[in-house]
């Protein structure tokens, strides 16, 4: 429908940069080089092993870790899953678990799973701007916490949680943290040193490396069950296979990133304050999530009167790709409204009328002023067609009835 | 791509159609609702049944939106009787074919908002008709062969309106709101029984209309129910709605429409004498007869009504059904009263009306003991009585102005004389042969006499037990309906006291 097309759903996943993609493409080509299996002991395993360690050093670095902390997995979810999972079957005597109310469904179902099969959780709710209060977490800690879960930031609302507080709380106590920083890794800095988690999980996808590939640290000591079974790959903790062109791609990513922090932040908390500042001047349009504590590219936007998935079809079909945390209020359809903003207080109307704006590196100023003037006619044209803005609240009378 | 959607929805959906709302309209309607997530608001302007403007607009996903856009663009500049045909099918297939997996829900809630404003429509053209009453204009209008047949959602509607489009009429179809629906069945549509009459109405291609006699029903039947029951009489709510609501209701339609007949799914043959009155005669399905609650419809809405079950039994009216494929081929009998689903009307009377206690005497007045309200009573009774005897006791009068609940033996009961009142005459008087004084009671004997007041008494050949004062009495010569009223009094009895 149209041709040129501005990407503003970087939260979801990001593009691939082209020299990400040089560093992959040996590997994925095979030859004198690639195709070797980081497990055999002839040139081109070894060579797949050097390149495979070279790309652990990079990720570990863009966290503050050391190599041998770092575990490649197939992504965030598989390394959410492997943390929770893992650090409960670490200690069975445990059978208590502690997270936030706006975790990633990587961490919830895990944690509901654990419900499932006998274990306690609780769940640490969050105010209006989705942040945590390490006191109450603290709180919530017992003597047979198996493990608590905190997200660095969150994937919707883009609220940036005081994960050092909590991180030092679980520490005092003894219980095991795990934290999902997949949204925040690459976008903002991070440092194991200085936030004691026991684990982190991090995404290639989501810094500009391929899909497919994640990372989780494990610190120094933290003892984790697998939850695959084979070959003993990754410290007998994800057995399988490296996917080292992956590899290879999410640490050439992570390298780029840890270079680029300061200056992509720059430049995108610069596009953010315009959209914001833009998006917010239209009447009954407000930002979701904390105004100052939140990722430098994301912009939550809650519009009055208009549901999402129409807002998000209407702004593609103008060229714009932008995310929906919930897409279709319909009950029948079997649609939820985000936990995370109920968790936040809204009730599901204002949940459902929300989109989430992520800018990345190559976005530029033409594009945000042309992607405002583009949700103006949105916004506008859904609001003319819908019966329930710019009236009061209460369905009309009709055909005479009360 | 199942879970996208098709170009045909994002064109409805950047550039919709028709919208906005009418200044002058003549029907608005509204389907859904915030907390349901989607909410669909259609006004129409209908000028001589031709829909000269439609006007929506919607909140909701993509679907009801793309959905509000593609039906005002189906029904604009069309009549009202082929916009009121418009399926969900059309609909879907007007948006390029088919919707993702669970957003069917979409042309449901336009299709039910427009509809609503056709509802409004209609009301707003009866006015205060369908609250006074309605007596129609003869019928006039419109060839012979045009109908408006009353759906229920029932499979004898839905039977009814088949038969009759196969015979060669013009049919529009047309459910009531009678009520406001049973209780914790929250939809965010009209209640499922109307939805699944449009659904039927639309698959045998016949327009679909809903008119809201809920005023009318709520003065003409239910009040007169619980009014019955406070004045010690035992009503029934069926014969209350075909006198005043059913038949009126679906004559002015017809008449709006230009259409010359009515019809209803009831068991009962409409017969015309030589001499030229119109009167009913007893259907095919003897088992299924509905002639003992018909008496009361006016004789010039009976002369314009067509009854194609009379010449049916049940079983083949279900085996058409299933034959043509209808989902109401299925469905479950209606219960007894329609207003009480759970048919606890004791409760439903006690519910609107306060009761007072009082005594229960024998025959001869002497009190046996007590009780909590005579609207717990009817004539008949034999449960629930509360005073023990060597011999099964019975309610044989409600006296509420004394609050008194007279019991007595069975043959108390019986009586040899009934008398009658609010009477509709098909037929001369004089030619009743026998009275029937129950639902599927067997007629008896009768010789009937003018009594004053416009009332009659009924002289029965032999006595009969559990004739109530509120039921009605029908008069009938061999299989055809002489006339029916209401029973005013219950005369002497066997023993002629």
């Amino acid at each position: 429908m149209q041709e040129s097309r501005v990407y503003l759903d970087h939260a979801a996943t990001t593009p691939l940069d082209g020299r990400v993609l040089e560093a992959m493409l040996p590997h994925l080509r095979g030859g004198a080089f690639g195709a070797g299996n980081p497990s055999s002991l002839h040139a081109p395993g070894v060579a797949a092993r050097e390149a495979l360690e070279e790309a652990r050093g990079f990720v570990a670095r863009l966290v503050g870790a050391t190599p041998e902390e770092i575990l490649f997995t197939s992504g965030g979810t598989e390394s959410d899953n492997l943390a929770v999972l893992g650090l409960a079957a670490a200690s069975p005597e445990k059978k208590h678990v502690v997270v936030t109310a706006v975790e990633h469904p990587a961490v919830r179902n895990a944690a509901a799973h654990l419900r499932s099969v006998g274990y306690e959780v609780t769940t640490v709710g969050v105010d209006a701007d989705g942040l945590v209060s390490p006191d109450r977490f603290a709180e919530a800690l017992r003597p047979d916490t198996a493990l608590a879960a905190v997200m660095w930031a969150n994937n919707e609302v883009g609220a940036v949680q005081p994960v050092e507080e909590v991180a030092r709380a679980c520490e005092e106590r003894g219980v095991p943290l795990h934290v999902d920083a997949v949204q925040a890794a690459g976008r903002l800095p991070m440092d194991v040193s200085r936030v004691p988690a026991s684990t982190l999980a991090i995404s290639s996808h989501k810094l500009y490396g391929p899909q497919g590939v994640g990372a989780l640290y494990v610190r120094a000591g933290v003892h984790l069950e697998p939850v695959v079974f084979g070959g003993g790959q990754e410290g007998g903790l994800r057995s399988g296979t490296e996917n080292v062109a992956g590899a290879v791609g999410f640490g050439e990513a992570a390298r780029l990133a840890a270079g680029e922090l300061e200056e992509r932040t720059r430049r995108e908390r610069g596009l953010l304050e315009r959209i914001v500042a833009g998006a917010t001047a239209l009447p009954g349009v407000r930002l979701n999530g904390h105004p100052e504590k939140r990722l430098p590219n994301n912009a939550h936007l809650r519009v009055e009167g208009v549901e999402a998935e129409g807002l998000v079809l209407f702004l593609d079909a103008l060229g714009y790709a932008v995310g929906s945390g919930s897409a279709c209020a319909s009950h029948s359809a079997g649609h939820k409204a985000s936990p995370v903003l109920l968790a936040m207080g809204q009730n599901e109307r204002e949940a459902f009328s929300a989109i989430r704006v992520t800018v990345g590196k190559s976005n530029t100023p033409e594009e945000v002023d042309g992607f405002l003037e583009a949700f103006c006619t949105a916004v506008t044209k859904l609001r003319e067609l819908s019966p329930l803005y710019g009236k009061p609240a209460s369905p009309v009378a009709i055909s005479g009835q009360q | 791509m199942a879970d996208s959607y098709n170009p045909r929805v994002i064109d409805h959906l950047v550039r919709p159609r028709n919208v906005g709302e009418i200044d002058g309209a003549t029907g608005m309607g509204e389907s859904g609702d915030a907390a349901c997530g989607d909410v669909a608001r259609f006004s129409v302007l209908v000028r001589d049944n031709v829909l000269e403007d439609v006007r929506y607009k919607a909140y909701g996903c993509a679907a009801s939106i793309a959905a509000g856009s593609a039906l005002s663009e189906l029904a604009r500049g069309r009549s009202i009787l082929d916009a009121a045909r418009v399926s969900k099918i059309d609909l879907e297939g007007a948006l390029g074919g088919s919707l993702p997996p669970g957003k069917e829900h979409a042309l449901t809630l336009v299709l039910d908002a427009l509809h609503k404003a056709f509802e409004d429509h209609w009301n707003r053209r009866a006015g205060a008709m369908l609250v006074e009453g309605y007596g129609g204009d003869g019928g006039v209008g419109g060839g012979n062969k045009s109908v408006v047949a009353a759906m229920s959602g029932g499979v004898d509607s839905a039977v009814t309106a088949l038969l009759l489009k196969e015979a060669g009429y013009e049919v529009a179809t047309v459910t009531f709101r009678l009520h406001g629906g049973v209780q914790g069945s929250r939809s965010c549509c009209s209640p499922d029984t109307v939805l699944f009459a449009r659904d039927t109405a639309h698959r045998m291609g016949l327009p679909h209309f809903t008119l809201d006699l809920e005023d009318l029903f709520e003065g003409r039947v239910m009040q007169d129910f619980v009014g019955s029951y406070a004045a010690g009489r035992t009503p029934n709510p069926c014969v209350a709605c075909n006198a005043h609501v059913k038949f009126h209701a679906a004559a002015f339609l017809a008449d709006a429409l230009g259409y010359g007949h009515v019809a209803t799914g009831h068991y009962a043959r409409v017969i015309r004498e030589p001499e030229g009155q119109v009167t009913m005669a007893r259907p095919a399905d003897t088992k299924k007869d509905q002639t003992y609650v018909l008496w009361p419809v006016p004789k010039e809405l009976l002369a314009r009504t067509v009854f194609p079950l009379g010449e049916h039994e049940k079983a083949e009216v279900r085996a058409i059904a299933e034959g043509r494929g209808l989902a109401v081929a299925y469905t479950p009998e209606s219960q007894d009263i329609c207003f009480i689903p759970d048919g606890d009307y004791r409760r439903f009377v006690r519910g609107k009306v306060a009761a007072e206690g009082g005594e229960i005497v024998d025959q001869r007045g002497r009190a046996l003991g007590r009780h909590a309200g005579v609207v717990d009573f009817t004539v008949g009774q034999r449960r629930g009585i509360g005073v023990s005897a060597p011999t099964p006791l019975y309610v044989t009068e409600v006296r509420p102005e004394a609050k008194q609940v007279v019991v007595g033996r069975k043959r108390d009961l019986e009586v040899s004389e009934v008398r009658v009142g609010s009477l509709n005459w098909f037929l001369d008087p004089e030619r009743s042969e026998t009275v029937q004084v129950r639902y599927n009671g067997a007629p008896v004997p009768c010789e009937v006499e003018e009594a004053g007041d416009g009332e009659w008494v009924a002289h029965l050949e032999e006595p009969v037990a559990g004739v109530a004062p509120g039921q009605s009495a029908v008069f009938y010569a061999g299989e055809k309906v002489v006339g029916g009223g209401v029973i005013v009094r219950r005369g002497a009895g066997r023993d002629g006291a």
